[in-house]
Formats: structure tokens, sequence, C-alpha cells
């Protein structure tokens, strides 16, 4: 049967490329704390060099990240509304403590760690942990909560961010760690072990990233009518070369390649594959949140 | 079972449309909506191939759901739920986040263009509050837009409910609408911009 709209109202977009930068860079923040808890909250020596950069980036990560939201709210002066009026049902009222709380803890964990009270630095980085988790994780109720998007209505949601949080965040911790340790350290020579060994985590992560993100898809694509539709988009409509080639192939495969392959094993691969993870994890973030509304609901 | 407490509801009867936008432009009025944003409108759908064809119409206007998401996803509590079923957003309270409209499964909610708040139908709350019938009801030249206490049950609605059959938008999302329509049609709901089958 043929039918045709003549005519219909879809008011503009909820979210938006703010919202996804804003979602990028908390998934940024918590990798690289949890990262950085690997040496000093469970006692792994290797990971010892990055502990403070990660550290570092995760709360500088995390100050940055919340004016993306002032910038995206209409009205940016009642912000204090959040804390005053608080409805526990909403998973924005969650996360405004959450970003309250998870920065100062980083500042006190990092303070922890720079005066080199160990015993201390490990309390914080327990505290941190579920900080860390909950701060991203949240960002994925935020998008679970949205009923009538099948591609963010799903109870994978909080664990997909979660698990592109830690992809991006080794990804990023590479770059910067060599940039440091090339440019920056007295040495001037980067730790090759470390980079290695932090480019196999990074390498399985990528795999279970991509199993989450497979599962996700094949449920979509046999799930009622609008999920068909959403999963339609994303791998044959208007999203389907962010999605497919940038976010999958260029972000994913491609990277994961040329980390286990023994023979692509150089510093130069390792930098390649984690400046592509580091974009491809943007293109991630803008595609579910920025697809996920594209549909038009009635 | 008679239940004492009130429960507005709206029936819209699709066979008496006539796809006017009569109340479309009574909203606009009575509640000032700006440019380029609407609180109701009338979806205008062409099923069939010319000269076997014909326009169906599909007034939207905010469901007042029974179990609103919006309501549920609110982080400053601004979207309200009032006793009387009625959901309305505080224009002092609401922070402009937007949530509600990426949550409502129906697209009724808009931010002002110059106020940078989330607005959406309330059914006229203050008309109601008032004792008058919301504008679009009174609008509409053909009677098609009933409105009133679903839970008394000499009220014209709530006969016109319990004698009808009676569809809602999207029940399978689970907010349980309660803007209620007569000889609602699926493929009408369904048509999305620019998709031709």
């Amino acid at each position: 049967m043929d039918t045709q709209v003549l005519y219909n109202i879809v008011h503009q977009g909820a979210f938006g490329l703010n919202i996804a930068i804003y979602f990028y860079l908390t998934g940024l923040s918590a990798g690289s704390f949890i990262l950085s808890t690997l040496a000093y909250g469970f006692g792994m020596k290797q990971f010892k060099p990055i502990g403070r950069v990660g550290i570092i980036l995760a709360t500088l990560l995390l100050i940055i990240a919340p004016f993306f939201l002032l910038i995206h709210i209409g009205m940016p002066f009642r912000a204090w509304h959040l804390f005053v009026y608080l409805n526990w049902s909403s998973p924005i009222t969650w996360g405004s403590f959450l970003l309250l709380l998870y920065p100062i803890n980083c500042i006190v964990y990092g303070y922890f760690m720079f005066k080199e009270n160990l015993r201390l630095t490990r309390v914080f980085a327990l505290i941190g942990i579920p900080l860390a988790v909950s701060v991203h994780g949240y960002t994925g109720f935020i998008l679970a909560f949205g009923k009538a998007r099948p591609l963010w209505n799903t109870a994978l949601m909080p664990l997909l961010f979660l698990v592109s949080a830690v992809v991006s965040g080794i990804a990023l911790m590479i770059i910067v760690y060599m940039i440091k340790s090339r440019f920056f350290s007295r040495e001037k020579k980067i730790n090759r072990e470390l980079v290695f060994s932090l480019s196999k985590l990074l390498a399985w992560v990528i795999v279970f990233d991509l199993f989450l993100v497979g599962c996700d898809l094949i449920v979509l694509s046999i799930s009622h009518s609008d999920a068909q539709a959403v999963a339609h988009l994303i791998l044959q409509g208007k999203y389907s070369l962010m999605f497919l080639l940038i976010e999958n192939f260029l972000g994913k495969i491609v990277p994961f390649f040329l980390l286990v392959v023994p023979r692509f094993r150089t510093l130069t691969t390792v930098t390649v594959a984690s400046i592509l993870v580091v974009i491809g994890i943007f293109f991630m973030r803008y595609v579910v949140v920025v697809a996920g509304e594209f549909l038009p609901l009635l | 079972m008679r239940n004492e407490k009130k429960r507005y509801a709206m029936l819209i009867d699709l066979r008496k449309c006539i796809g006017c936008n009569a109340c479309t432009v009574a909203c606009k009025s009575e509640n000032n909506v700006p440019l380029g944003v609407w609180r109701s409108w009338v979806k205008k759908v062409e099923k069939g191939r010319y000269p076997d064809s014909q326009e169906f119409f599909l007034p939207i206007v905010c469901n007042n759901c029974e179990k609103p998401i919006c309501v549920t996803v609110c982080p400053v509590n601004a979207s309200i739920k009032r006793p009387d079923g009625i959901v309305y957003i505080d224009p002092h309270r609401c922070i402009g986040c937007r949530y509600c409209m990426a949550a409502c499964p129906y697209g009724v909610r808009y931010v002002h263009p110059t106020m940078k708040i989330v607005e959406k139908c309330s059914w006229c709350h203050h008309r109601v509050d008032a004792g008058l019938k919301p504008a679009c009801v009174l609008a509409c030249p053909t009677g098609a837009i009933l409105f009133g206490d679903m839970n008394e049950t000499q009220s014209e609605i709530a006969r016109a409910i319990a004698k009808n059959p009676v569809q809602v938008i999207k029940p399978e999302i689970g907010t349980s609408p309660h803007t209620f329509y007569i000889a609602l049609d699926s493929a009408t709901v369904e048509a999305k911009q620019g998709e031709e089958e």
C-alpha cells in the first residue's frame, strides 16, 4: 500500500554534537582513571609510569566535560536547580552529583599520588573506581531511558559505554604516554614493554567492544519496526559510512590487527592504531547520540 | 466501580476530523506558541495511489500519559503530573536540558526559540482550572474533539469512551496515553516523512 506523509511536524533534535562530545570526554576520563588505578589501586607495578599521566588526564577531561553540558542546556544560569529540585528517578540527577564527587575524588587521589602517600592513594583509588564507573555508566542510562529510541533503549547501553570508555581511555593513554616520555621526560626514551602490554590490553578490549556492538545490531535488526528502521539507518542509510567504515572498520578492526599481528609490532603501528581508536570512539558517540534520535517518532 | 478521583482525558473522533487545522490555529493563539514550533498539529497522510486514494488526518496533542516518561526523566521536577492527570511544565523550573524531548515517544515537545525552555501541550491547563475547555476543543468545527473527566461516569467523554472502540498512539511503549482516538489508522501513525513503501 502506498502511504505518503503530506504534512507533519518534526521538532528539532533533543541532543546533538555537544552531548556526544560530553559523553566522549567523560568516557576518556573514566578510562584514564581506571588505568591509573591499575598501578596505584591494584599494585600492578608495570603500569606505574602511567599512573600520574592517567590521573592528570582524568581530572582535566572531567573538568572540561561539564562545560559542554552548560552550552547545551537552554538556561545555564538555572543549573543550580539540579542540586535543589531533585528527582531521583532521573539519570541526570544522579549525574549532577557524580560530576561533583568524581572530580573532587580525582584531585584528592592525584594529590596523594604526587605526595607519594601510597596508602591513601590506594584508598582513594578504590573509592574512585565505582565513581568512575558510574560517572560514565550513568550516561549510558541517560540514553537507555529514551524509551522510544530503539538504538538507545537497550540494557546493553551502559555496558557498551563503559567498554568503549576503556577502549578510548587506553588508546589516549598510549598516545599521551608516548608523547610525554619521548619529548618531556628526562631519559627521552619510551618504555616499550609498557606500551606493548597496554596495546595488548587494548586489542582485547576492542574485541569485547565489537562483540557488544554485534549483539546490539543483531537484536536491533530483528526487533520491532522502529528498531529495524534504525538498524537500516546505521547499516545502509545516512550514518552507515560513519558507523561501519569509521567507527567499526577504521576504529576497531584495523587497530585490532595492527595491535595483535606480531609482524606489525612497532611503536609507529601502535601509535597509528591508538589514534584510529580515539577517532573511532568519537564517531561511536556521535553515531549513537545523533543517529539514535534521527528518525521521526510520528 | 465508581472512582472519585478526577482523571482528565481527551477523545478525538477521527471519523469526524476534516483536517481543517482550526485546532492548530486556536492552540497557537491561546498559548502564544512561537513561529516554527507547534503544541498541536494535524498530521496528514495519503493512502493509496491517486485517484484511488484517501487523505487521513491525525490531530496530535500531548498524550498526558498516566505513566509519563518525561516526568520520570526530568532532573529538576519541571515536568509535573497533576493528580487529575494533566502533565505540564513549570516554566520557572525548567533548565532546558531537553532530556524530556529525547525521552518523549510522541515528539510533542519543543524548545521555545527565545526562552530556551521546553514547552508542550498541557490540555490548556490554565483554561481547565478556570472551568473552560481546551482551546482546540472549542475551535473544532465538527466537534471531533471531546475533553473531560473520564472517571465521572455521566460525562460526555466517559460515555463516548465506553461506547466506542478507542485506541491510543503507540500503546506498546507503556506510557498509558490518555488522548484516545476513534478510528485510529496504524498506517497513518507509522508513516514517516520522506518514506514511501
